[in-house]
Parts: C-alpha cells; structure tokens; sequence
C-alpha cells in the first residue's frame, strides 16, 4: 500500500489506485467531470489537474490517470494546477449559456460548482456562443445541447455501462454532439440513467420539468419498491407530490444505476384518481371510523363463523412491518397464515428460497463480480431490472452468460442461449449439479455439457432463476446445484428474482410448506366470510374460481393506495400511505432488511387542489387528501401496539424471531439486517403431473405493464408491451396464422385477442406477456396450461 | 542538383511514373527480405534495426529499436503491424511521393518488419486523398503476391502474411496511432488512453506495431547493407540514414528530395529549393511540418537532425520544410495554422476542443488588428495549459503558437500598436 501526502494529508490506497481516488480517500476533493466512480477514468475533461511536487513524473498531472507512488507529495492548490483548471473552466464556460435560472439542473449542477470553486466570474471572450439544435429524446429525457461540456458520461453510461446503441457522439471538434442519429425515444430501459451522470442541465428528468429547483424538494435515503431487488434511490417531492426519483450514488446496491421502472415509475403516486377517502359500505368516512369498523367486523365474524372465515392477503409491495403484523393479527385471532401470494407456485418456490442459507443468496454485487452467470427459467429485464444490468456489468469484465429458457430473454449482454421447454430447465439444473440428464435430449445435452464444463470451472458463478419461471421443483435443483458448488476456494451463489419489495420477509413470515391446496380447500370450503386485502389486487391478479369467492365475501376489505379493481369493489376501503409516504423497511431478493425513510406526508398534490398551479388561498387545519396513513399504523392500531413505528418493530421481533434486528434499522445510514436462513422445507410430495397435450400457453411479466405500482404511471405507458401472442414460426403456419394476424387465445376459461407473433420458441408453446387488467393476465406467470390458439374472423 | 547525395528510397524514382516489380528488383528490391527470410532470424533482424539507429520518420522521432523491443514477439497470433501513411500534417507528403514512385518499397519494408516483429497481419493504413498511391500499392501488392513475397510460406520460409489497405475517411487525427487504431477497427477516431500501449494492446486488443511509411522503408536496406552502412549515410555522427524532405513554401523549388539526416537547413533552401522565391530573403521555416515550431533566419546552419533540431528549439517532425518569405506575417500564419488544428481535433478534450478555438479566434482578432494586449497575454497563458491536453494534437499547435511569441513577439504587438498587419498593404 503506497503512502503519499495530499496537500499535507498522510492517506495510503492500494497499489495501482490513482492520485483522484486516494484524494477522495484523504478527505481532498479533486474537481473533476469526466471522472465517474461506475465508469472509471477517461482523461477528457482535464479539469483534475494537480501538481505532483514529489514523484516519478513531477508537475502538472491528471489526478484521474497518475497512479499513486510511494512517496508522492501532490498538491491540488499549486499554482499551475490551479490555473490549469481555471482555464478549463473558463474554455467551458465560453460556450455554455447563462440560463442557471431557468435550467433545472441549477442548484445541483457540477460546472456551476466548478465555476465558483474555480472563481471564475469574469469573461474574457468576445464574440457569440456556440448553439446546437435540441433532439426529442422521448418522454423521459429533456435534451439542452447547448450546456453540454463534452464530458462524455452519457455514452459511457448508454453504451458501456448499460450497453445501449441509439445515443452516442456524433461530429467532431467544437462541434461534438450527444445525441441521437435521428431524434426520438431512447429506447434503453437504462436512459433515465443519463440524468443522473450528466453533470449540467444538458440531460434532465423531462417528467419533473419546471416543477421545483432542487433545494426545495423534500428528499430521503429510500429504497426502491418497484421490484425485489431493492435499490437504493433517493426520491424528491414537493407540494404533496412525488417529483422525480435518483439513484443513490453510493457503490451499493445498484452501483448508483437505476431502471427506467424504478425513475420515472412513481405517477402512481399523484394520481388525480387515486383513493385518499376511507369507504364504510360505500359511504365516505374518516379513516379511524374505518379502522375501527375493520376490527370489530373481521373480529366479530371470527367470533360468530370461526376464525377459518377469515383470509387475510398479505403484499409483495407493502412494507415488512405491515406484512408481519398482518401474521401477528392472523395468529391473535388463530386464523390461518395470510396468503402473501395467490400464484402458489410462485409462492412454493419463494417458501423454499427464502430459508436458504444467507451464504447461498446472491445480490447485485456478487452478480456484477460473477465469472459466470446463468440465466434459469429468469427474464431479469422485467423481473429485476437492474440484474441484467449487473450482469452486463459481469459480461464487461470477462464473464460468460447464459440463457437457459423457453423464451428468447432479452438482456443488455451478449449470451449464448439454449431454449428449452419450461418443465426441463429444472432437470438442465439438476444436471449441471452432475444429475444424469433424464429426459433432456441429446441435443440439449451437449451444449448442457460445455456449461457444465465452464460452471465447474468458474470460480465465482451466479445461478440466476426466478420464482415462477422455476417453481419449487426449480429452486430446489438450483439450491442444490449452488450448495453442492460451493467449496472454500469457490464462491457459487444463486439469485431467485421474485416479484415484489417484500416477498422475500413473506415468503418466510409463510410457514414453510406452501398451502396453495390449502387455500384451494379454504375457498372451496364455502366458508370464507371476510376477506381483507393489504395493498395487493386479487380480482386483477387471481383467476375466476378465487375471486369469485372473495367478491362473496360479508366484509370485502381493501387498505391500498392504488385505484385498482380491488379497492373499487372493496366494501370497506383505507386508504394507505405509498412507500415513499412512511418510515418503514423492505426486505430484497437476497433477503436484506433495509429501512427506509419517509420522504414527503401523503396528502393531494397542490397541483389538484389549487387553481393553476398555485397553492389555494383557503386555509384549513387538515391536509386534503391526508387522511391516508402507512399500512404498518393501521395495523398497530388494529393490535392495540402503541409507540409508532418503533412499537410496532419491537412487537414484530418478539413474534418472529427470524426478523431480529428490525428495531435498529436506521434509513440514512443504509443499514441492512440479513434474514437467517431456515428450517429448509419438507421434500416434494408427489411429482408434477404429466404435461398437458397440445398447445401450451406460458405468460411472463414485461418491463412495465404488470409491476402494480408503475403500471399506474401514466409517463410509461410507451414502454407497455404489445398485447401479442408469440409462437414458433412453423406453429403459427401450422395455426394458419401470419404474423400480425389477430389470434384469440383461450386457456382456463378465459379468453382475449392478441396480435400473432413469431419468436424463437420451443414448439408447441405459445408465449403471452401479461398486462394489468388483461383477462389471461389474471393466470399465473411461469405455469403452463393447455391452450387454444386460433385465427379471429371478421378481423 | 548541386551535389552528389545517396539515392536509397527514391533510387527507382522516375518523374511522373511508379516504379514496376522488375524496376525494384533490378535496384536491388527485396535483397533484403531473401536475406532476412534466408539467413537472419526474427532477433538478428531486430538486432540490425537497433543497431542501424533508424528513427521514427513519422513525426515523433522515436528510436524504431527500442519501439520494437517493446513488442510481445512470441505473443500468439494475431499481432498486427500497420503502416500509418495517414500524412495529413500540412506541408507533409513524402509518404504519398515514395508510395507513388516506388510501391515496392513500402511492401517489402512491411514484410521484413512483420518478419523481425512476428506480425502475421499487416493493414497500410492510407489518407483518403492517396487514392492514386492507394491504387499503386494494391498493384505492387498483387505483384509481390504473384512472386512469392507475400501470402503464405513467402520464399517457401515458415514465414506467413497478408497485407491489407485501408483507406481512412480523412481526418488529422488519425495520424495519432492509438486514433489510427481506433478508426481501423470502426470506431470513433478518439486517442486512447495509454497504457496500455498498442505493443500490449493495440488493433482488436492484440499486440501490434505501428510505423510510419518512410521508416518501414528503410528496414530492409538496413537488412541487406548493414546498420554501419545506414549510419553512415548521414552527416551528424548521431544521426543515421537518408530523409526525405518534402519542401513548400516561398521557395523557387517545392519538391520532395531524400538527403542524407543532417543536411545542413540553408543547403536544404539554397541549393535544393532554389533559394526563397522572388528573389525575397529567408523570414522563417517549419523545419519538420505544421507542428513544429518556426525557426527563424538565425537558425539557418542547423542540421537537419533530430538532436540538433531539438537544441534550436524546434523538431526534425516529418522533415516537411515550409519557408517563410520577409513579406509573410507570421501572426498570420499561425492563424491559419491554429485553424486548420482547431477543425482537426476529434472533440475529446477539453484544452483541443475549447482551447484551439479561441486561441484561432483570438488570432483572427489580432491579425485583423482588433486585439488589445490582454489578448497577447492570454495566448502566452494559454500555451502551458493547452500542452496538458489529452494527445500531441493540441500539444502540436502549439509548436507554432509558442515560438510565434517568443521569435515575433514584436511583430504581434506591432498588430496591436498600429491596429492593422505591419506587414498588409494597408
């Protein structure tokens, strides 16, 4: 470890770091633009000049590119270097308009900063500024080439980092242009990224335009609830409403990176149509006349029925603290477990992930770190965005991807792909952990056997599956391949994606064996009689035969904070606070803790009670629309637990011992709690049934679309997939179906219209993206059913 | 001509042709790839190089033995070798005269270096402007295939390779090697970062060397005459070889000429160039291109040597001589000279892209007798800071900027003083 001086600071880094990365470290700022933590050293901006006053190579040097030498005395504040970057601002500042006030980067922007810190005031030039045309970059990205400075972080993140090809640099000289060969929407699901890097007002957040300067927002440490993944943002709001959401830009989790879903996916939250009133039978009430109508009816027909004519719905995306006191209720009124998923295989397989050892369970930053990656039964663009970006991030460092899938998975890498027919990407599992293969045909086997071969070798593999592409069965085969891998000198993982910020804490708040045909016996049973719903839509996400009961329910609850269908027909209806609205924790794929921070109260946007965008001159003691309060509240009122949050977590740990720690969590110091692994489920009872015959269909989740919260973001509705039915080639000949052909599509009794398409598909699949609302949608993702997939006449 | 001076590269040059297969053999072409291939080793080779003291001719001046000894030889395929004959320094066109007059030249300086290096691919990479030389090349290059020279087993030897030509889209920069590499492989023409340097990491990421034309050259008459021959050539002690001058300029002949390394600078505008046209005197030369700086009349006895050269303040570059009359102003001059690397930066950093510009517009003010004297302090502050630029684009101009304030500083703020050119008709 070289020792050298900073400006007379002492700080030793590792062999091989540069001059700017062990002044970050001694506590010296270096100003610099190009530089980036994620992207490393480039060398254009030349604005990280110092001296090296002591060295191998005294004088002027770039900090980002001068490595550190034992012994190195440097200075930042030696006159040459210093006017070194005072011409570097000045040079920049020639062309860049003075329009701080109008631009929204203004209060946050680095070249401002650079400007004062450099004292530059006065200009020096005569003659006019350089001007450039403005490129529509979508609905995401406001695009203001004259203030941009050439640093090159955008391409860098485009096209490296998130591996996108429709922005970069174009032209030369003092005429280099970031943009677009032809103007229009960014297609990487990554571009929001380019408002985070980019250092001027040259790339902004186009939903939050004009909306608020920087310092008036309220801002908070956060953690994203638009997946499982948990990455770190820090949203901002103002006047009751959700502005914008960036990315944390600390190393961990997501590398300071987010996807587009988890940025510009938080119009749910200001919704002129979103529910703020509480409902008794529907007649408005206040929220505490609802709480209190909620325990003494769920109480009173438990008393009056049993408690087996209660169902509770636990949530993917309400906080932890919600889902376990819900647990707590059930217990209190010796009900059955809250069924946190309706997908049962979904839920089996979470149940078993979710009591793997911790040592097992991979996070973004061993995927990142991973020598190869298998993609299992996994579609980590929809599932978990920001885990095809890590594995980007693998892929960039040498590592080797793999897709074993029925579907043609999009990713941001280059992979090698063996499409395989769902039920045996378990047994391609099975296999690689030296099973002998059984009903894999030869030519699956031999390119099985190369991966084989190169999962042996690797030294740190990550094994990537999801809960309903694998299943139970899945999970076990990737558990086991991961747990039989791992030695001292080898580090394999696995990684299942799930489908919202909390379903790992679920998954074990559920008792260890899945009651799916338990649940199928509740409902059938005819004794259901109350049914409460915590911040989950069942009537959008359940087939007829379970929301059939639960719309004959004698008390219909609902505590959302979404207009969905549930909260429509619900009988008694809370309002909720969002996930940005309350303290609280979520708890990731990788089955972290992670606290939270409440960033604004909940309450109408001024923007819908005003006129004209003004705040209202009436005055009144009470927030409109403030009535909602965080799940957690509702349910600790419910319990009779006192003492806010921190009542509500000491009550939780002293039920559910495996969530020990909760208490402590504090949000702005990012602290995470390790869930323990657990009692590893019971073995499987009787294996699958045979595969259908015929057709099968097998529906998965889109990038935006199905994920509840930011399918009720108006802003994404371009990046909604089309409502298509994907087949073969030569099955859709067989269909007489040509592509782009209407085609009903029948499974399970349900049935809707969707455009043909042909895709690279095992044959005898047909292949359906879900959306919100759709009427197949409703059936589980990753199952297969049989299917009927025909021309529509008179189409 | 007034003297008697070797004739090494342009020995088959015969005005207004290129010289055949049979004319380059007749002279002696490819002696040295049958020795080389025949009875050296790739080491012997390298060691002839080292030894000769041949020096970069591409602008740089870097000693072409110590360049090899950095290439990873036994590395596996592929290793690159690539001829930059890019040439877009103005004043600059030697390359473009030998390639026209004697193709074969450059094919078997290829062959035999990629033989020394263990390259099994070679590219020319060729100025968009060279389509004629672009075309004799390819012609040439059949040819050697036709004779054994290039392709597989050359000479029935284990040695192998295959040439290609590569013609650029046309800009300055790609002169820089690490831009030339990244222009070959399709990208933007950006300098790299180095390290790591195109010996570890060069062409697709594989080792590679890259040479200019003039100096691959001179390898195999190195090879075939010996490396105490080749030193001899010259006429400093320290220098070694032949050099072909591309003269321009106010001279009565502006004509391409090889001369021994250290022909003195006034034998070079007296005798070959006729002496400086009009009957006017000697103001001022770029010695080595538009990226060295001026020399003025004081400078005139200096050889034409890289250390020599360097001791007067200026460089050898790419030996292309443009002379100044005493009528020329030289604020003007520079200004063009600024322009023309202004328009020529790829845009990648900031001191190139920013900088050169308002130093051209600064320029541009001063000559037409606008400017003020914070304007002449701002160019002296501008040349340390614009030399911190990320490649020697920048660095380049200013090599004229730097020696028009200190050698015609007084004629800069005559500009000022009288508000017009000292030097204009008005």
């Amino acid at each position: 470890m070289p020792t050298l001086t900073i400006d007379g600071r002492t700080v030793s880094v590792p062999e091989g770091k540069t001059i700017l990365e062990a002044a970050e470290a001694a506590g010296v700022r270096v100003p610099h633009f190009c530089w980036h933590r994620a992207l490393g050293a480039l060398g254009a901006c030349r604005l990280c000049a110092v001296t090296v006053l002591d060295g191998p190579q005294k004088g002027v040097r770039m900090a980002c590119l001068t490595p550190v030498q034992e012994g190195m005395r440097v200075s930042t504040l030696d006159e040459s270097s210093w006017n070194m970057r005072r011409s570097v601002i000045e040079w920049l500042m020639a062309n860049h308009p003075h329009d701080c006030p109008v631009c929204d980067e203004g209060g946050e922007c680095q070249l401002q900063d650079m400007t004062v810190a450099g004292n530059h005031a006065v200009r020096r030039q005569r003659g006019r500024k350089r001007t450039f045309h403005n490129q529509d970059l979508g609905p995401f990205i406001e695009h203001e080439m004259n203030r941009c400075i050439a640093c090159y972080r955008c391409v860098r993140t485009y096209r490296d980092y998130c591996g996108g090809d429709d922005f970069g640099v174009l032209g030369s000289r003092d005429r280099v242009y970031f943009g677009r060969f032809r103007p229009g929407r960014l297609l990487s699901p990554f571009s929001g990224n380019l408002v985070d890097v980019c250092p001027t007002g040259t790339l902004t957040d186009k939903t939050s335009r004009f909306r608020a300067r920087p310092w008036d927002l309220e801002e908070a440490s956060s953690v994203c609830p638009h997946c499982a993944l948990g990455c770190a943002v820090i949203p901002g709001g103002r006047y009751r409403e959700l502005l914008r959401v960036r990315a944390d830009p600390r190393p961990q989790p997501n590398d300071g990176f987010l996807c587009d879903r988890g940025r510009f996916g938080y119009g749910y939250a200001n919704r002129a149509d979103r529910p703020r009133q509480a409902r008794l039978e529907g007649r408005p009430g206040t929220l505490a006349e609802a709480v209190a109508a909620l325990r003494e009816r769920v109480e009173g027909i438990a008393r009056q029925h049993g408690p087996e004519a209660v169902l509770l719905l636990g949530s993917a995306r309400a906080t932890v603290e919600a889902n376990a006191l819900l647990s707590l209720w059930a217990r209190r009124l010796g009900a059955a477990d809250p069924v946190f998923d309706l997908a049962a295989r979904r839920d089996g397989a979470a149940r078993i992930f979710a009591r793997a050892a911790p040592a097992l369970r991979a996070t973004l930053a061993d995927v990142r770190q991973a020598d190869l990656t298998l993609v299992c039964g996994a579609d980590p663009l929809a599932e978990g965005p920001l885990l095809a970006l890590a594995l980007r991030q693998a892929a960039r460092r040498g590592a080797a991807v793999r897709v074993i899938d029925p579907r043609p998975v999009p990713l941001v890498c280059e992979a090698e792909r063996l499409p395989l027919a769902p039920t045996l990407v378990p047994e391609a599992l099975r296999f690689l952990a030296g099973g002998n293969g059984a009903g894999l045909s030869q030519e699956v086997l031999q390119p099985l056997a190369e991966t084989k071969r190169l999962f042996d070798a690797a030294r740190r593999p990550v094994v990537i599956g999801s809960a309903e592409g694998l299943g139970p069965d899945g999970v076990r085969a990737l558990l086991a391949l991961v747990a039989g891998a791992s030695r001292p000198d080898r580090d394999a993982k696995a990684a299942l994606l799930l489908p919202g910020p909390s379903s790992f804490a679920c998954a074990r708040l559920a008792s260890a064996v899945p009651n799916a045909q338990d649940l199928r016996r509740r409902l059938g049973g005819g004794k259901i009689r109350a049914v409460v719903a915590l911040e989950v839509d069942p009537l959008a996400e359940a087939p007829p035969a379970v929301t059939g009961v639960i719309e004959k329910a004698e008390l219909f609850a609902a505590l959302d904070y979404l207009p969905t269908a549930t909260v429509g027909r619900a009988n008694l209806f809370l309002p909720s606070a969002g996930p940005y609205e309350q303290d609280g924790a979520f708890c990731d794929f990788a089955g972290r803790l992670r606290a939270f921070a409440r960033v604004l109260r909940p309450g109408t946007p001024i923007l819908h009670t005003g006129k004209g965008n003004h705040p209202p001159r009436t005055f009144s003691p009470d927030v409109p629309g403030g009535d909602a309060a965080p799940a957690w509240e509702i349910l600790a009122e419910i319990l009779g637990i006192s003492g806010g949050l921190s009542g509500a977590r000491a009550e939780i740990e002293k039920a559910f011992s495996f969530l020990q720690g909760l208490a402590g969590l504090r949000a702005d110091a990012r602290d995470e709690r390790v869930l323990p692994g657990g009692e590893p489920p019971a073995p499987p009872g009787a294996p699958a049934g045979p595969e259908p015959a015929g057709l099968r269909l097998l529906l998965s989740d889109p990038f935006v679309g199905w994920e509840p919260l930011s399918a009720h973001a108006a802003v994404l509705e371009v990046l909604r997939p089309e409502d298509a039915v994907y087949l073969n080639p030569a099955e859709l000949a067989r269909l007489g179906l040509a592509p782009g052909a209407r085609a009903r599509v029948e499974a399970q009794e349900l049935s809707e219209i969707r455009v043909a398409r042909a895709a690279d598909l095992p044959p005898g699949l047909a292949w359906v993206v879900r959306r919100r609302g759709s009427a197949l949608s409703r059936l589980p993702a990753g199952e297969v059913f049989a299917c009927r997939v025909a021309r529509e006449e008179g189409a | 001509m007034s003297r008697e001076v070797p004739r090494v590269l342009f020995a088959n040059r015969r005005p207004g042709l290129t010289a055949s297969l049979a004319e380059f053999e007749r002279g002696g072409g490819y002696r040295g790839l049958r020795r080389a291939v025949a009875e050296l080793s790739p080491a012997e080779v390298r060691r002839l190089v080292a030894d000769s003291g041949l020096r970069g001719r591409g602008g740089a001046g870097f000693p072409t033995g110590v360049k090899w000894s950095f290439f990873p030889h036994d590395a596996p395929p592929d290793k690159y070798l690539v001829a930059n004959c890019d040439e877009m320094e103005p004043g600059t066109y030697k390359d473009g005269e030998l390639i026209l007059a004697d193709p074969h030249q450059l094919v078997e300086g290829l062959i035999v270096s990629a033989y020394a290096l263990g390259a099994n691919r070679a590219t020319v990479f060729i100025r968009y402007d060279y389509e004629r030389a672009a075309c004799a090349l390819e012609r040439a290059l059949a040819e050697a295939r036709e004779a054994g020279y290039l392709g597989e087993h050359i000479l029935g030897s284990d040695f192998s390779l295959e040439i290609h030509v590569h013609r650029s889209a046309g800009r300055y920069i790609l002169g820089e090697e690490t831009a030339l590499l990244n222009g070959l492989e399709g990208r933007r023409p950006n300098p790299r970062l180095r390290p790591p340097f195109p010996a570890q990491k060069g062409l697709f990421g594989r080792p590679t060397n890259v040479q200019n034309v003039e100096t691959l050259a001179c390898v195999p008459h190195i090879v075939a005459h010996g490396p105490q021959w080749f030193r001899g050539l010259a006429r400093t002690p320290e220098g070694a070889g032949t050099k072909l001058f591309g003269l321009s300029g106010h001279l009565e002949r502006t004509e391409c000429f090889e001369l021994p390394i250290g022909t003195p600078l006034r034998e070079i505008v007296e005798e070959w160039g006729g002496g400086v046209w009009r009957g006017r005197r000697f103001k001022a030369c770029l010695p080595g291109g538009a990226s060295t700086p001026f020399l003025d009349a004081r400078a005139l006895d200096v050889p034409m040597d890289f250390t020599a050269l360097e001791k007067a303040g200026s460089r050898l570059g790419t030996a292309g001589v443009t002379v100044f009359d005493d009528r020329t102003c030289m604020l003007r001059v520079t200004h063009n000279l600024i322009s023309f690397f202004a328009r020529e930066s790829c845009g990648f950093c900031t001191p190139c892209r920013e900088g050169l510009p308002m130093v051209r517009e600064c320029l541009a003010r001063l000559e037409a007798g606008r400017g003020t004297l914070d304007d002449v302090d701002w160019l002296k502050e501008q040349v340390p800071r614009i030399n911190l630029s990320f490649c020697a684009l920048a660095q380049g101009a200013m090599g004229p900027l730097s020696s028009l304030l200190a050698l015609f500083g007084d004629e800069v703020l005559d500009h000022v003083g009288r508000g017009r050119c000292p030097l204009g008709e008005g």
